[in-house]
């Protein structure tokens, strides 16, 4: 086994909500208020609908396939070279999310805090601590990311609180000024970050008591939902949804209007601290994950040798995927939602449930049984 | 010449057939006594002599019983034995005329042993130890070695007695409420300290030697039907392990057996009060006594651990919690202040207020160096004075303090060297590091703060987060003895959470922590829960008035 460490289902749990929440909140907001306006918040609410199915997808395949991971169990399923193309598919979906957030970091630290800063810095940076992380192992990011999680939501909610002054509850208002399907089309961009759920396919055979694994993917997804709703609602109220959709990353404005009795203004500096925290865990899962998949493809004993490698892989697709920060943006609101979704957190699973099914249904193969030992 | 008395020696030692265990080591000098342990006392004594040499401390005296049967011969450490006692019990009655008068057909030298042990000498511990080698070892920690001609075996007696240091008030760990007994260099009295406090049949005290030289006395302390019993099999088998000649101080095993020898953090908490020990015994924990040292370790231990203090849990629980709360403050402030200063002073300045803003730029208007050189100096300057402060004697403790804070401080502010912000975060950083309970971890801290006030001046505020993100990637992979460091934050239940950053009330600590995996977990009976209150006082008020009635009637 790669991995010998093992995390609970609260880890588990903690891990996939961190994965959404940690970019959604600075990028999703603007993108989802150009498209639904005022009703920004319903489409934020919206959102998990799609990971809620791939759960359950994740988890069926899981108890179909215990102690597999989704690079594993594809083989098992798809045989040996159409599966090992599937595996290598969700390697490469892994790297690209993973550079995707690094990107979306070192975007947010050249445009708003230290513009003569090269981006490489950040990115090469960042992935060096990445790439340490995952050598130490799936538990430790869960570990760490314990810690992480309550200075992200604290500070969050903080922020939240401390706008409350500045809201106009006006601005959420009418609903559904532009009809229903804006709405819809919106929620696509978080279902598209809700779609990390797929991320519980490869540590599901890690979690301590996978009987839990639906549950803890159910409270991160609502939760994660949950907390980008009021968020939305917050940046709407406050900047209204021409202008929330106007910036690049709303929640940095957002912190700078911040001001309680002259003493706490200008939270954007601390914001960014703790978000670096979150970036770091959200990009070590995915190239943890990543990792693990190319190391489990290969037939490797351990993950280590391909670490390296793929870090500098992961570094140099976050510089070279995107020309600028509105490519970026571009990116996330047209093609990512519809790329991701119907690739790697929907597509591929509806593909190995269904010829799980056929096989099972049609030819009669059986499968669990003989992978109980393994 | 060597080669050929070697020979000698070998043809010798297998002539004579049997060579008695350690002994041949010992010899290192070829004479022409024979080596092997010879029960006839002259031999002996001279084998002895031979091995101790010309040591004055080592005392050897001749003398035979009353009746002037048996040859004997008594051998201690002048110093580390009561020398009364041994006059009393041991020489006295084998030389008065008690012998003569009762037993003295009976006291030959085929019987002298049993006899000896058991009609003659009065003290209450008497052990038999095989072979000379083992007798010397013993000497070595009081004993006295009563040696009878003809006989192989040698009685010792426990006749210990050194001076010692009374139990104090430990210095390093004061406390305002609790007890003022710490403990001390003697290891027994160290584990007396323990029994008072636990009457419990099932408290262990294991005990082991280490140190190959200094042959020093280590005692695995812990409750047999609590202890996690893989952590007790997993700390004797590291302590087992060590190869050394010399444990001089509880650090030395420290280093031997914690998890990750390179790691800056402490990662076995040590302490000198015989309470915390107690208290970390009652927990599942076991505690490692030295001799020699007053200062036991605990195993397992998590970071959290270090900003608890025995006091806590003699206070009130909300005032306890409260300073939890302020000791993890401290903690961040103790590592991090000084950076996140140098990181908004170059790099966000937006996020001071605008006024203390320009207060600290008109500060620093005439300062020549740029934040972080000024940090950096002050800090090692500040280390400097502390560094001399502990090394001084109290005498000249005051000079250092008024050229250390007057001087330093105040002329370097005039001198236009460092900004007097500079000076106020240094200092707050000083004093925070000090209102830590645990030295050990605030060293830490202290180390650590100089790459972060770098990193802050490279890279602002990101450059800190950059640092912490390292230094938690590390703690996150640590663990003592199977116990995540980070616990119970990173891997913990609620209720060990509960305990950690709060101090709930006595009665509502019911269960030890979950972390240690422990084989009782109970602490008291019952439910989790809100102690309920029909209790003793409205018994006793109407104890009260009922014999008040009796009075009046």
């Amino acid at each position: 086994m790669l991995e010998k460490g093992r995390i609970s289902p609260r880890q588990t749990g903690q891990l996939l909500f961190m994965t959404t929440i940690a970019t959604v909140i600075f990028f999703a907001p603007s993108m989802i208020a150009g498209l639904a306006g005022h009703d920004a918040w319903l489409a934020a609410l919206a959102g998990p609908m799609f990971a809620l199915i791939t759960l359950l997808l994740i988890i069926w395949l899981g108890r179909k396939h215990p102690g597999l991971t989704i690079f594993q169990y594809s083989e098992v399923i798809l045989g040996r070279w159409l599966g090992k193309t599937v595996a290598l598919l969700y390697v490469w979906g892994f790297l690209h999310i993973g550079a995707i957030a690094v990107r979306e970091f070192g975007d947010f630290m050249t445009t708003s805090f230290m513009s003569h800063t090269p981006i490489s810095l950040f990115n090469f940076s960042i992935i060096l601590l990445c790439a340490w992380s995952v050598i130490t192992g799936l538990e430790v990011i869960a570990r760490m990311n314990e810690f992480i999680i309550i200075l992200l939501v604290s500070f969050l909610l903080l922020i939240l609180m401390f706008s409350t002054p500045n809201w106009e509850l006006g601005y959420l208002l009418p609903f559904f000024s532009r009809g229903a399907m804006p709405v819809l089309q919106a929620a696509l961009i978080p279902a598209a970050w809700h779609g990390n759920i797929i991320v519980l396919a490869v540590i599901l055979p890690f979690i301590t008591r996978p009987a839990r694994a639906f549950f803890a993917g159910t409270a991160a997804v609502l939760t994660s939902a949950t907390l980008l709703t009021v968020g939305v609602i917050g940046m709407t109220a406050v900047f209204g949804p021409e202008l929330s959709s106007s910036f690049l990353f709303p929640l940095h404005l957002f912190a700078q209007t911040i001001n309680i009795g002259q003493i706490i203004t200008r939270f954007e500096s601390a914001v960014m601290t703790i978000w670096t925290a979150g970036i770091f865990i959200k990009t070590s899962v995915f190239y943890y994950c990543a990792a693990l998949g190319l190391a489990q493809i290969l037939n490797l004993k351990e993950v280590r040798p391909v670490v390296l490698p793929l870090g500098i892989l992961l570094g140099t697709l976050s510089i070279s995927l995107f020309e600028d920060v509105t490519m970026l943006v571009s990116f996330l609101e047209k093609t990512r939602p519809l790329y991701t979704l119907s690739l790697y957190s929907f597509g591929l699973p509806l593909l190995l449930f269904a010829v799980t099914l056929i096989r099972e249904k049609i030819f009669g193969s059986r499968f669990g049984e003989e992978t109980n030992e393994a | 010449m060597p080669s050929a008395f070697s020979i000698l020696k070998k043809l010798l030692k297998n002539i004579s057939g049997s060579d008695s265990g350690g002994e041949k080591q010992a010899v290192c000098r070829g004479d022409a006594i024979k080596k092997e342990d010879s029960p006839l006392l002259e031999r002996r004594l001279a084998l002895i002599r031979e091995r101790l040499g010309e040591s004055k401390d080592i005392v050897i005296r001749e003398f035979s019983s009353s009746n002037n049967q048996v040859k004997l011969a008594i051998l201690y450490v002048d110093g580390l034995v009561d020398r009364r006692l041994i006059n009393d019990h041991i020489i006295r009655p084998i030389q008065s005329d008690f012998i003569v008068k009762n037993f003295s057909h009976r006291l030959t030298e085929q019987n002298a042993l049993q006899f000896l042990k058991k009609h003659i000498t009065s003290i209450s511990e008497v052990a038999e130890a095989a072979n000379l080698t083992q007798a010397i070892k013993m000497m070595f920690s009081g004993e006295t070695a009563l040696l009878i001609n003809g006989e192989k075996k040698i009685l010792v007696y426990s006749t210990r007695s050194w001076d010692r240091r009374s139990v104090t008030e430990p210095e390093t760990e004061p406390a305002v409420r609790g007890p003022r007994e710490g403990f001390t260099e003697t290891l027994r009295t160290n584990t007396a300290l323990l029994r008072r406090r636990i009457r419990h049949e099932n408290l262990r005290m294991e005990s082991v030697r280490a140190g190959r030289r200094t042959g020093t006395d280590v005692v695995l302390a812990y409750i047999n039907d609590i202890v996690n019993p893989l952590t007790l099999e997993e700390v004797r088998k590291r302590i087992a392990a060590i190869d050394t000649d010399s444990i001089l101080e509880s650090g030395y095993i420290e280093e031997f057996i914690e998890d990750v020898p390179f790691c800056i953090f402490p990662q076995i908490e040590h302490t000198e009060r015989a309470d915390k020990a107690a208290a970390a015994i009652l927990d599942g924990r076991i505690l490692i006594l030295v001799d020699n040292t007053p200062h036991a370790l605990i195993v397992p231990t998590s970071f959290f651990q270090f900003i608890q203090a025995s006091e806590d849990y003699y206070e009130r629980p909300h005032i306890a919690t409260a300073l939890r709360f302020l000791r993890l403050f401290v903690l961040n402030i103790a590592l991090m202040l000084p950076a996140v200063y140098v990181a908004i002073i170059t790099f966000h300045q937006e996020m001071l207020p605008t006024t203390l803003l320009l207060s600290i730029a008109a500060a620093r208007e005439g300062v020549p160096f740029p934040a972080v050189a000024e940090a950096l100096l002050m800090e090692a300057m500040f280390e400097v004075l502390r560094e001399a402060g502990v090394r001084l004697p109290k005498t000249v403790g005051q000079a250092v303090s008024i050229v250390g804070g007057l001087v330093i401080g105040d002329a370097s502010i005039r001198a236009g060297l460092v900004s007097p912000s500079m000076v106020i975060v240094v200092a707050v950083t000083a004093i925070s590091t000090f209102a830590l309970p645990a030295f050990n971890a605030s060293i830490a801290l202290r180390i650590l703060r100089f790459p972060l006030i770098i990193l802050a001046g490279l890279m602002g505020l990101y450059g800190v987060i950059f640092g912490l993100l390292i230094i938690l990637i590390h703690l996150a992979g640590l663990q003592s003895f199977g116990v995540p460091y980070l616990s119970p934050l990173a891997h913990g239940s609620a209720n060990d959470m509960l305990k950690t950053f709060a101090r709930p009330f006595w009665w509502m600590t019911r269960q030890r922590a979950d972390e240690l995996g422990l084989r009782d977990k109970k602490r008291q009976a019952g439910n989790i829960g809100m102690r309920r209150t029909p209790f003793a006082e409205r018994e006793l008020t109407h104890d009260n008035t009922e014999e008040n009635d009796a009075g009046k009637g």
